[in-house]
């Protein structure tokens, strides 16, 4: 119990963290995004009045006179009410809904494609690692290059090769733009056809680190104990591997899943970027370069939430997996 | 923007894993004349490949934008293929790809270095020194850590470069952005070496002889974090390369600067691709996948450094081969061996049936320098016998006892001999030349193993019900789920633990409780023989006479044999009916117990029985360390490669 409260305790602070971090940017930064951002709003038609300047000043801060310490809290209730303000590159929706329509695009995409990469690197992990000094053990440069592969670049070969070249995927977006978005076959088929080449981006280059990882804990963990106990005893190879070998050595991989989530979170931004996915990251760009601050740091802050809201999941599950943090600390 | 692992990470979530110990060995030793060695990377192609890769792309960042033009050059020929004056063509607006590519490749080291330079001090302050002072200093710094690494990095960079106007963004202010973003997964690291190795002992011995803080950190701790420092630094640098290359790309890296992202970024909006110039936009990306990989191989090497377990890889490739078609050819040869006097002479030794005979077992551990771990031993179980095998620790009884079973690992090699197991219906199965699956099958069923120190012995993530009902499912496959619940529940009960404990894991038992279990586990498939390795030495006496008590009793019930190893040679008297006494590979006596209190013909016997305090009260002299045997013949090494490293100072009896 003591664990899991520990973990949701930290979430909540990382999570505060975040909401000061974004609100303290926009004030350490020079000039004065709020002119800017009024400036825009105003070119679209939208309204000025005091009121929406005063969520922007708050948002952004500015030279408002008012002591930071209650701009502070009358942000964070802001934020807390859900209010992210008004979005002047796709003036005028709500901050809010904008990143709602977004949002599951991502988590589709990212969520899937991750879950994918780390079953296949942990498998293959396992699998070199069980097997050391065998032909497999060459898999590990050929991985450190897709590894160091940057997201984007990747992203473009693959539609200079499968969708330009020969044309078996779409070259961009997110599904078929004559359909209307909606839970019916056709919809979801076009989706499903449009993501194929972004996941494989995120798949083949995040695949690697997972691999290594685990093939390292591997390695380390078939000297132990507990496996010469295992082959004592006269079990199969392939449940010694299962049980008892990668059962332990994937602990670690799932502990540092943190760390890896926030790369891969980071380049599927770009991923999607390349290939105009109506998802999050692409919204994130067209926020900086339409200078939509509001939205860019909606988007920061739910990017944020989200990751954090998977380390979370992924810590807990952690508690399940290895029966030691059970029993308290 | 990069998915690179560092593969430290694993050492560094390790202190609460179960394979705790490989975040703890890097530096093991103290720094020293002798330390600073183990601090240099074995060569291996890997870090060849490694070095030749990041040192010609070095080296072309370097030299490359003295040797081409200038790349800003513009000429009316656009988008020529590689070939003649420019070998790498050119671009949308003439301009000499080759040219770019050098000037780029510069600037993206400048930035990949001076990010890793500036993140691994950032981490090095918060990890290493929240380490060493601990209490609330390191709670702060490592919540700052552990918070800045879940915030997800690029984001916040995308966020921040949003907001810093173009001409301002200069390209100190992305290494600072970036390095501030980066630091805090190597200062995790950092940390968890730094609190193993602020426990270690020559640390507290600087605090004791009370060493000023900063030099116990700079002379103690650092040169011992040094390979983790250096893996850390150069993630640190392809990370940095990485990210900055995905900004460029984006449009938000610094203004006017020339790296291999904003190479891309013009490549991407001159449709490159689109219109197939791929020598335009193929080398940018290459260079720092190139490079990437080559540091990454390199960091394969300082790895080995950090966790030196993934270091023996010939060892491994033998297991390896042991374990697949290696086995067949091993029995092969084994088979081919006659077995001497197979039955016969062994299986009426002391008025019984034989149950083991053990002729001439040679056991190599193989490497640079082979050492005889046994040296022709030959030795007979009878049924229901307790075979006591005594001797100093590194004398070979345990390389003895696991080659039995062949669960000797890699470098330890059984060169000739055979191990004979008689089976009680009367077949003898050689086991030397058994099959793969033959073996397997053979293990446990006939003979089982109780392994020293039980706390590693158990699987620490499935409970003790998981371990012991995979013994049944794997060897009694007819067995009814009810049947097996039950068998276990009798196997513990037998063993004086309460059934409910089934449903324990590992760390949840006391040592007594899991040596039972494990004695529990040994039983399950009423075997014919026990092989028990010191089974009870890391337990107190009490708990160990109730253990001895009980094995005899199981003994007497269920009529196995027993191969037991221990140090202790008196323990051996009371409980066995022969004793075999090793020393240096050999069986040097081997006769009944009461032979062996009564008249011990070796002197190395009688030294051994002297050893331990005799019941007048007197203290012999403390053979066990093994110093004896090192005093005696000046100049012998350790034994059995374990051998004689544990030796305590003669405990005061002189």
């Amino acid at each position: 119990m003591r664990y899991y409260a520990r973990k949701l305790g930290f979430y909540l602070v990382a999570l505060w963290a975040a909401l000061t971090l974004n609100f303290f940017i926009p004030r350490m930064m020079p000039g004065n995004p709020v002119d800017t951002l009024m400036a825009k709003l105003q070119q679209r038609g939208g309204a000025t009045d005091p009121s929406v300047r005063r969520s922007y000043e708050l948002l952004l801060g500015t030279d408002t006179g008012e002591p930071l310490v209650v701009q502070y809290l009358s942000y964070l209730a802001n934020m807390f009410r859900g209010d992210l303000g008004v979005s002047v590159s796709v003036f005028p929706a709500e901050v809010a809904t904008v990143i709602g329509d977004a949002l599951p695009w991502t988590i589709v995409l990212v969520g899937l494609a991750t879950a994918l990469s780390f079953l296949l690197g942990v498998g293959l992990g396992a699998l070199v690692g069980w097997k050391r000094g065998s032909w497999l053990d060459s898999l590990i440069p050929a991985t450190t290059v897709l590894a160091a592969v940057p997201y984007f670049w990747l992203a473009l070969i693959l539609v200079a090769i499968f969708a330009t070249g020969l044309s078996w995927f779409p070259l961009n977006g997110g599904y078929d733009v004559i359909l209307t978005p909606g839970w019916d076959g056709e919809f979801i088929a076009s989706a499903v056809y449009h993501g194929i080449l972004p996941a494989l981006t995120i798949v083949i280059s995040s695949v690697g680190g997972w691999l290594l990882g685990m093939r390292n804990m591997m390695v380390s963990t078939v000297s132990e104990d507990y496996i010469l106990t295992a082959q004592a005893k006269g079990l199969r190879d392939r449940r010694i591997m299962t049980r008892y070998a990668a059962r332990n050595a994937v602990l670690p991989s799932v502990a540092g899943f943190a760390i890896s989530l926030g790369f891969v979170v980071s380049g599927s931004v770009i991923t999607e970027q390349v290939f105009s996915y109506p998802g999050i990251g692409s919204r994130l760009l067209q926020a900086v370069e339409n200078n939509d601050y509001a939205l860019m740091q909606g988007i920061f802050l739910v990017i944020t939430v989200a990751v954090l809201g998977a380390n979370l999941v992924v810590d807990l599950l952690y508690g399940l997996i290895d029966p030691r943090t059970r029993a308290g600390n | 923007m990069t998915n690179i692992d560092p593969p430290a990470e694993a050492a560094e979530a390790a202190p609460d894993t179960p394979a705790g110990t490989i975040g703890a060995s890097p530096a093991s030793r103290r720094s020293g004349a002798g330390g600073w060695r183990s601090l240099v990377p074995r060569w291996s192609p890997k870090l060849g490949i490694g070095l030749s890769l990041v040192g010609a792309i070095a080296l072309f960042g370097i030299l490359g934008p003295v040797l081409t033009g200038d790349p800003d050059t513009i000429r009316d020929i656009s988008m020529t293929p590689p070939g003649g004056e420019f070998w790498l063509g050119t671009t949308q607006t003439g301009q000499d790809v080759l040219a770019l590519l050098a000037h780029s490749t510069r600037g993206s080291l400048q930035i990949g270095l001076l990010v890793g330079v500036l993140a691994t001090l950032l981490s090095a302050v918060f990890g290493v020194i929240g380490g060493y002072v601990g209490g609330a200093v390191d709670e702060g710094f490592s919540l700052f850590s552990n918070v800045m690494l879940v915030i997800p990095g690029l984001p916040l960079v995308i966020v921040i470069a949003g907001f810093v106007p173009v001409e301002q963004r200069g390209w100190w202010t992305i290494a600072v952005v970036l390095a501030i973003t980066g630091w805090a997964a190597s200062a995790r690291v950092l940390r968890a070496q730094t609190l193993s190795l602020r426990n270690r002992d020559y640390v507290a011995a600087a605090k004791v002889a009370g060493e000023k803080p900063w030099r116990i950190v700079s002379v103690e701790i650092l040169p011992n974090l040094l390979p983790l420092m250096a893996s850390q630094f150069v993630f640190a640098v392809i990370l940095a390369i990485l990210s900055e290359a995905g900004l460029s790309f984006l449009g938000l890296g610094a203004s006017g600067s020339d790296t291999l992202g904003t190479m891309l970024y013009y490549a991407q909006n001159g449709f490159a691709l689109q219109r197939e110039a791929w020598w335009w936009f193929g080398p940018p990306g290459l260079v720092i996948a190139l490079f990437g990989c080559g540091l990454s191989l390199i960091n394969f090497s300082i790895d080995e450094i950090i966790n030196p377990k993934l270091r023996t890889v010939p060892a491994a490739a033998r297991r390896t081969r042991g374990r697949t078609g290696g086995a067949e050819r091993e029995g092969r040869s084994a088979a081919a061996r006659s077995v001497p006097g197979r039955g016969e002479p062994g299986r009426r030794e002391s008025g019984r049936d034989a149950v083991l005979t053990v002729e001439n077992l040679n056991v190599v551990y193989r490497g640079e320098k082979p050492v005889h771990a046994v040296k022709d031993v030959s030795l007979t179980l009878g049924r229901g016998e307790i075979l006591g095998l005594a001797g100093e620790s590194g004398c070979g009884k345990t390389t003895l006892a696991y080659a039995i079973n062949r669960l000797h690992r890699p470098p330890a090699e059984v060169t000739s001999g055979s191990v004979v197991f008689h089976d009680r219906d009367g077949s003898d199965l050689d086991l030397l030349a058994l099959g793969r699956e033959d073996l397997r099958a053979f293990r446990w069923s006939k003979l089982s193993m109780v392994f020293q120190g039980a706390m590693n012995a158990l699987n620490p993530v499935i409970s003790v019900r998981a371990q012991l009902e995979d013994v049944l499912t794997t060897h009694r496959p007819e067995m009814s789920a009810r049947a097996r619940r039950e068998r276990c529940a009798e196997v513990l009960r037998l063993v004086g633990v309460d059934p409910r404990r089934l449903d324990s894991f590992p760390h949840e038992l006391s040592g007594g409780m899991r040596q039972r279990v494990m004695i529990a586990m040994a039983l399950l498939l009423d075997p014919q023989v026990m092989i028990m390795d010191e089974p009870t030495t890391a337990l107190d006496v009490v708990v160990q006479r109730g253990i001895l008590r009980e094995i005899l009793r199981f003994r007497e019930e269920l009529g196995f044999a027993v191969v037991f190893i221990t140090h202790d040679l008196p323990l051996l008297l009371e409980l066995s009916d022969r004793i075999a006494v090793m020393r240096e590979g050999e069986v040097v006596e081997y006769a009944t117990a009461d032979e062996i209190h009564r008249a011990p013909r070796h002197p190395y016997t009688r030294r051994l029985l002297d050893s331990f305090p005799s019941l007048t009260g007197e203290r012999g002299a403390f053979i066990r360390t093994g110093e004896s045997s090192a005093r005696e013949r000046p100049g012998s090494g350790s034994g059995a490669g374990t051998g004689t490293k544990t030796i305590v100072k003669e405990a005061g009896s002189r």
